[in-house]
């Protein structure tokens, strides 16, 4: 079970680091940010998570998302790009502006949305890596632990872990 | 309105998808509409094109003759001169009509043959997406256009005929048609761009009113490469099994693409370059070679097949064959018989498709040897069928009739001019027609005639000799699922009596094949001429051969296996998954660290080889390099725990000090004033860093083991390299000389914010100026990511046989304890700078 601290960190930060990562994406066209960083704070946010509640549960949240997330990113992406064809040609930015009541102006344009793309593949992409690696070395971890059990180790001895670096490293050649 | 109507056509594929046509007993109907609709929109435009003129018996037809009823253009990427342009003509108007035509009955089809398929919303998708591409194609004026259009029928029918994707058989056939019509696709997209620009414009139609063009120096390879991409789509010679393979389809999609519209894709590209390039000798004599052996073989091949479909399919190739010995030839009779041709064909081999469709819904059977007796039990069905395969014997006065004697007539007329071609053409069209009515008569009499399968000594008995009875149908045929291949046969029956307004659209196709107008038309009887004596002829040794056919089949039988296109091609196969390994094992490796240095070694050796021509004065720094306090604490910083990280014993100690490496970096770009890149550079550390650490924390023993001497000594050498090349390329990129020179970025600068609408440069370059460079980099990401997804759920990995037998104490086959053991030994070795998004 991950320590406490952990637990409570994950609490306060995840929804920081989300919304941080969505107010990167927003000012990118202006201010340092932009989809590319927007994504992997969304993935760091999410390796929090991994960290504090687990894989499994991570993956029980955001498992199905992923592959329709890559998909989703790119499809928003090329559809940026078959917009500019209105104006002309293949990616050719097309701006106006949203007056909203409150604020002033704001200013749209398929580059912005070409951007989302980019953050939905890039957080979709990390985290389905984070997950699969979590997982995977979850798994070696615990049936190593197995077959020292099995062998009379209580713990995965050194001398144990040796012999199969060693083992590996003379596979090489 | 043609874009439209493709646009029509794809929309109502997604709908379609949307509505889950499984479950409502309207989307058969609903599924018809469409292409019905681009049907009699294409009608009442053309009609007023085609109805112009009055028909007379000297047949000057219409005001339609070369020109275009409609011509429509958009533009797409300026820069590149590319366009999309549609351009209706007789033409493209005749194919036009037949994939939308044929296209709604095979969709209303569709939605009873799949029944309660839960895909049948995908299907309906592949279908119509391939449908769209397909209008798009016949319609396009642009060879690029035309390009595009032309891979996007080869992707639609690789998904449709890997449809049933559990089964291995229709994956196989799916990968070797798509293999074999991509490939010609590639020789295709070389021999346009050659033609385009030889002639001077991608423009098909000012191609084609260009002459001189079979003078050029480049006509062969041009030539070359355009019969490649024709003769592998349209399932010539060489490449003819892929069509037979591709009989994995469901029936509507075999039926459709491999009968009646996609197969004539490479027809109809050499119908609509013919003008262009057939003033030839050698246009005539490949075209002739390769059409006439496709003919024969495909006509010889038919009678031996037992299954409906690959019967069928070796007709349809037989028929593909047929047409591309016809435009071989420049007489106006030739270019009419393929006209006629392609129309009969759809009217009469579609139907046969379907029917043989129906026949396997409702019997599970496909098989001529276990099938009879099928007019009793499919009356209707039964009526379509022979109406069908009587046309495609070319029985008077059926359309095939029509179709076979203008056809012959063409031939032989080639023939009285002299030309040795023509005889030739003339004897071989003579064997195939006989063939054509063997296999036509083996298919009604088998399977619907004779009493029962075993009525005849012919096949090896399957069941009880003593019962006799036709094949059992244990699921009746909805009406509507009849009505489909019933429609098109009425057609075809109907059309050999209505010649004369068919004649209004059968000339102006002609005239476009062949550039000019022509006089020639159509007609049901010509006479107790030489053409119609032989006809007879052939159709008398058509009957005496079907008498003979269980000779004919045992006789082929004993074709050699190794001889089929097939297994020559799945051995060309293999050579090449053969080589793949080969070059794999010289180019990766098996570490993670031999993998990197053969990376890194690539990117570096070239740029050594180039390094001599650097002048020494080009290596010296400009002053704004000479690097201050802060900058000297960071390198002695990243000096220092490089050091560490190579050089610490425990694990978690070389990761923390890789860390710190990174970092060390991030502060440069902050120094530098690079926010964009720190704040990746930063990103990158964090997640490299946690994610090392819960992989080796977990994985690894904490104390490394010592590495062997030579690996080490190659480490060294790599890393020395590397560090040199990159040493070497900034100082360069730094030095006087270059920063003088004109640099792009100052475009960038400028243009951002009125071009671009936005300060941070860095962010307009990513998604705006080089937006397709990113579009790239997203999709590389994704690749990557289905790369790692399949690895990393892998219930198990085939580990080379060294590795997979040291682990067995420890692990037997886990996959992940080899990951684990791969990672430690890539050690320290591995990059950190992912560096500039």
């Amino acid at each position: 079970m991950p320590e406490l601290y952990l637990r409570l960190l994950n609490r306060i930060l995840t929804p920081i680091l989300l919304l941080l990562a969505f107010y990167l994406l927003f000012r990118g066209h202006n201010l340092p940010g932009g989809g590319f960083i927007a994504g992997l704070m969304a993935a760091s946010a999410i390796q929090l998570q991994i960290l504090s509640r687990g894989h499994r549960r991570v993956r029980r949240t955001f498992g199905p998302y992923l592959n329709n997330g890559i998909g989703l990113g790119l499809a928003v992406a090329i559809c940026a790009g078959f917009a500019g064809l209105l104006e002309g040609t293949f990616f050719k930015g097309i701006w106006f502006n949203l007056d909203l009541p409150l604020m002033a102006s704001i200013k749209l344009g398929t580059p912005v949305v070409f951007d989302l793309g980019v953050f939905l593949v890039v957080a979709s992409f990390t985290t389905s890596y984070l997950l699969g690696l979590s997982r995977v070395s979850d798994t070696a971890a615990h049936r190593r632990d197995e077959a020292a059990s099995r062998s009379g180790y209580s713990t995965a001895g050194p001398d144990q872990a040796d012999r199969g670096v060693a083992t590996g490293t003379r596979a090489e050649s | 309105m043609l874009a439209a109507s493709l646009s029509v056509i794809i929309v109502s594929g997604i709908v379609l998808y949307w509505i889950r046509p499984h479950k409502h007993n309207w989307a058969g109907w609903l599924s018809a509409l469409p292409p019905l609709a681009v049907t009699v929109w294409q009608l009442y435009t053309a009609l007023p094109f085609l109805g112009g003129g009055a028909y007379t018996a000297s047949g000057q037809v219409g005001a339609l003759q070369n020109g275009a009823i409609l011509v429509e253009q958009y533009r797409w990427i300026e820069s590149l001169g590319l366009e999309l342009s549609f351009r209706l003509d007789g033409l493209s108007l005749l194919f036009g009509l037949i994939i939308s035509g044929v296209g709604a009955a095979v969709a209303l089809y569709t939605h009873y043959y799949l029944e309660d398929d839960e895909r049948q919303g995908y299907f309906y998708l592949s279908l119509f997406a391939f449908m769209a591409s397909m209008l798009g194609l016949v319609w396009a004026d642009n060879l690029l256009t035309l390009f595009v259009f032309w891979e996007g029928t080869s992707v639609t029918s690789y998904l449709l005929i890997g449809y049933s994707h559990r089964s291995a058989v229709a994956r196989g056939g799916a990968r070797n048609a798509f293999i074999v019509t991509a490939g010609g696709g590639l020789a295709l997209i070389a021999g346009m761009i050659l033609l385009g620009q030889q002639s001077g414009t991608y423009t098909i139609s000012e191609i084609v009113a260009r002459p001189g063009l079979t003078e050029l120096d480049l006509y062969p390879a041009i030539l070359i490469l355009v019969l490649l991409g024709a003769f592998t789509k349209s399932a010539q010679f060489p490449f003819h099994w892929w069509l037979p393979g591709a009989m994995a389809a469901p029936t509507p999609a075999s039926a459709y693409l491999h009968s009646a519209t996609m197969v004539k894709a490479g027809i109809y590209l050499l119908a609509r370059l013919h003008p262009a390039l057939s003033d030839h000798p050698m246009w005539l004599w490949a075209l002739l070679t390769f059409g006439g052996v496709t003919m024969l073989v495909g006509a010889v091949t038919a009678v031996r097949h037992w299954d409906m479909k690959a019967l069928l399919a070796y007709a349809t190739v037989s028929q593909l064959g047929v047409l591309t010995t016809l435009l071989a030839f420049r007489s106006e009779a030739a270019l009419l018989a393929v006209v006629i041709g392609i129309l009969s064909h759809a009217l009469y081999k579609g139907p046969l498709f379907l029917v043989a469709g129906i026949v396997d819904h409702s019997t599970g059977v496909r098989d001529l040897r276990e099938l009879g007796g099928l007019r009793h039990s499919l009356p209707v069905t039964s009526a379509a069928a022979l109406l069908a395969a009587l046309s495609m014997a070319g029985v008077p006065p059926l359309f095939g009739f029509v179709a076979k004697e203008t056809l012959l007539e063409s031939l032989f007329e080639a023939g009285e001019y002299g030309a040795l071609a023509g005889w030739i053409a003339f004897g071989a069209a003579t064997v195939a027609g006989a063939f054509f009515v063997t296999y036509s008569l083996t298919l009604m009499w088998e399977a619907f005639l004779r009493p029962g399968p075993t009525s005849d000594s012919d096949g090896p008995p399957q069941q009880d000799s003593l019962q006799d009875a036709p094949t059992h149908v244990h699921h009746h045929p909805a009406a509507p699922f009849v009505a489909a291949p019933l429609l098109l046969v009425v057609c075809g029956t109907v059309a050999s009596f209505a010649l004369q307004p068919l004649n209004r659209l059968f000339m102006p196709a002609a005239a476009a094949i062949s550039g000019s107008p022509v006089t020639k038309y159509a007609a049901l009887w010509h006479g107790f001429t030489p053409v119609f004596l032989t006809s007879l002829l052939a159709i008398a040794a058509g009957v005496l051969l079907f008498f003979n056919r269980a000779f004919l089949r045992r006789e082929m039988a004993r074709f050699p296996d190794g001889l089929r296109g097939v297994v020559v091609f799945q051995v060309l196969l293999d050579w090449i998954y053969a080589l793949g390994q080969v070059t794999a094992r010289f180019s990766q490796g098996y570490t993670l660290a031999s993998q990197a240095a053969i990376v890194l070694l690539a990117a570096t050796v070239p740029v050594a080889v180039a390094l001599p021509q650097i002048v020494p004065a080009d290596l010296v720094p400009s002053n704004d390099f000479i690097p201050g306090a802060p900058e000297t604490i960071l390198i002695l910083m990243m000096v220092v725990s490089a050091y560490v990280t190579v050089g610490i014993r425990t694990s978690l100690g070389a990761i923390i000090s890789l860390g710190v490496v990174g970092v060390s970096v991030t502060l440069f770009y902050v120094f530098f004033s690079a926010p964009d890149l720190a704040l990746t550079q930063l990103l990158i550390e964090v997640l490299l860093v946690v994610l090392l650490v819960i992989v080796f924390t977990r994985l690894s023993p904490d104390i490394r083991p010592p590495m062997q001497k030579l690996k080490q000594a190659r480490n060294v050498l790599v890393a020395l390299a590397v560090g040199a090349f990159g040493f070497f390329l900034v100082l360069f990129n730094s030095s006087e000389a270059m920063q003088a020179a004109q640099s792009i970025s100052g475009y960038f600068l400028h243009n951002a914010v009125p071009g671009g609408h936005g300060t941070n440069v860095v962010n307009v370059i990513l998604v705006d100026f080089r937006a397709i460079d990113t579009m790239g980099e997203i999709t590389v990401l994704a690749l990557a990511a289905l790369g790692g997804y399949a690895l990393l759920n892998a219930p198990r990995v085939n580990l080379p046989r060294s590795i997979s037998q040291s682990m067995e104490p420890e692990s037997g086959e886990n996959p992940d304890v080899r990951i684990a053991v791969e990672a430690e030994r890539s050690g320290p070795a591995s990059p950190t700078g992912k560096g500039g998004a």
